[in-house]
């Protein structure tokens, strides 16, 4: 490729086949004196390459943001952690699928039913409770941090433990637990009046 | 007493006779039919010859001034995640997490040199390796790191130019004002008529044979030209393109996460470039403190 001051580049461009090395003319401009003739193109000279400034970046913000606002959240929502704990993995006396749970609430009556489902989203956190009023199956999701629900109550065991986390086959009714009512009724005989008195 | 003649009176009307008033009528062609005449020979100008400062209804200046922008500039964001936010009456909001990651002000445009206000704003950080070099030049003049995305925001005026490396964080926004946000919506790729305009389809059943999700008819037979015509709702690319939303609240602000709280789902996959900016729907809120930090 060509490289010198385009003035001379016809110049150059007829001397292709030249062998012998040209001889700088003596009435060449002043500002083309640097440039040096070599074989037959004029070669200028070497000129040192600008680095371009790089800037450093700024600090960022954390990365996963989420975590951080569930725990804030949760500080106002549940400030004991008794709801975190109900549902932890890792309590063994958690509530699991398949259990009995009676959920309060500040406004409307109390729901029960067969726990089928935890999603498990942090704040947003909720369960699937199955039930069966005038003999027609009912399901209600919770949210498990909501301020609409005063409280959660175990009311019974599952006998043994659910083999999967997701127990909609429960909805068959081969597997139907059916209406939860009098399980709730002895329950609340049994524990509710002295927790009644309690308070 | 002369009428009180305002510049808004005049772009909001808009009707013909707005034209006449700022221009002197010669008597002689004043009942002539000819428009150019009817001016008294003058010929139309956008803006008025005379000294009153009214802007034609019709000019590209006036359209300009007409047009609603906000005075604040607008940040880039990442969008993460949804979750809810309870307010004290117990009552739920589902919500999505955008977070301003090193959001910073590249560089200013300015209406004598670019033809309008506006700031250019940039995201993240990419390695310089993988940044042409003129990009790298514009970075190194205006001092800012390499940006994974650049946008441009519109402003009123100069009073929303911002200096170029300033850095707009989550104080930007106040609590419970409003945005209007733009984001690119998830591509869903080649869809039939059913998902990409809601038709219903056709029976299950009732003898229908192998036509369930088909378009139906395209149009008239003879009576209609025997065509289809321009502009035929069908099948094709769904998705993948801008959404803009406008007047959603922001409901939370979290300055050391850089996090904003939107009211509501945004369009887009998570990590999704979203640009937010003041609703033009109402006027400018009022922040509290000045955000202005300047990098370096």
């Amino acid at each position: 490729m060509m490289s010198g001051p385009s003035s001379l580049r016809s110049m150059a461009s007829c001397w292709t086949s030249l062998t012998q090395s040209l001889k700088v003319p003596t009435l060449l401009k002043p500002t083309l004196l640097p440039t040096t003739f070599t074989r037959n193109f004029i070669v200028a000279p070497k000129r040192e390459k600008r680095r371009i400034k790089i800037h450093p970046p700024i600090k960022g913000p954390p990365k996963n943001p989420l975590q951080a606002l569930t725990t804030q959240a949760l500080q106002t929502l549940d400030p004991n952690g008794t709801r975190q704990k109900m549902f932890s993995r890792h309590n063994k006396d958690s509530i699991r699928p398949g259990d009995i749970v009676q959920v309060r609430r500040r406004n409307g009556d109390p729901f029960s039913g067969v726990l089928l489902n935890i999603r498990r989203r942090g704040v947003d956190s909720a369960f699937l409770l199955r039930d069966h009023l005038t003999r027609v199956g009912v399901e209600m999701w919770f949210k498990l941090y909501s301020p609409a629900i005063e409280d959660i109550d175990l009311v019974q065991r599952k006998a043994k433990r659910a083999r999967r986390a997701k127990l909609y086959y429960m909805r068959q009714p081969k597997h139907d637990f059916g209406s939860v009512a009098n399980v709730v009724k002895e329950y609340t005989r049994r524990v509710r009046p002295t927790q009644r008195q309690r308070k | 007493m002369p009428p009180k003649i305002s510049i808004w009176r005049h772009l909001k009307i808009g009707s013909f006779f707005d034209f006449i008033s700022p221009i002197k009528i010669n008597n002689a062609s004043q009942f002539s039919s000819s428009s150019r005449a009817a001016f008294g020979g003058v010929k139309m100008k956008r803006v008025s010859s005379s000294t009153s400062p009214t802007l034609l209804a019709a000019s590209k200046a006036a359209a300009l001034e007409r047009r609603r922008v906000p005075q604040r500039v607008g940040t880039l964001a990442v969008k993460k995640e949804m979750t809810a936010v309870y307010l004290p009456n117990g009552q739920r909001i589902p919500c999505t997490i955008l977070q301003l990651d090193r959001v910073q002000v590249v560089a200013p445009k300015t209406k004598k040199e670019h033809g309008y206000w506006a700031c250019q704003v940039g995201l993240g950080w990419k390695a310089p390796k993988n940044i042409t070099k003129p990009m790298l030049g514009h970075y190194e003049k205006f001092g800012v790191a390499p940006k994974k995305t650049i946008k441009e925001f519109r402003v009123k005026d100069e009073n929303g130019i911002l200096a170029p490396g300033t850095i707009i964080n989550a104080d930007h926004f106040v609590e419970g004002q409003y945005v209007d946000i733009w984001a690119t919506c998830k591509g869903k790729g080649f869809a039939g008529g059913m998902k990409r305009h809601g038709w219903a389809g056709q029976p299950a059943s009732h003898g229908n044979s192998l036509t369930h999700r088909a378009m139906g008819s395209a149009g008239q037979s003879q009576g209609g030209g025997s065509r289809v015509y321009p502009g035929k709702r069908m099948a094709g690319r769904m998705g993948g393109h801008s959404k803009t939303i406008q007047h959603r609240q922001v409901l939370k602000v979290d300055q050391e996460l850089g996090v904003v709280l939107i009211n509501g789902p945004i369009p887009g996959p998570k990590g999704g470039i979203v640009s937010i900016q003041d609703t033009i729907h109402r006027p400018s809120p009022v922040v509290p403190e000045p955000h202005i930090v300047v990098s370096m």
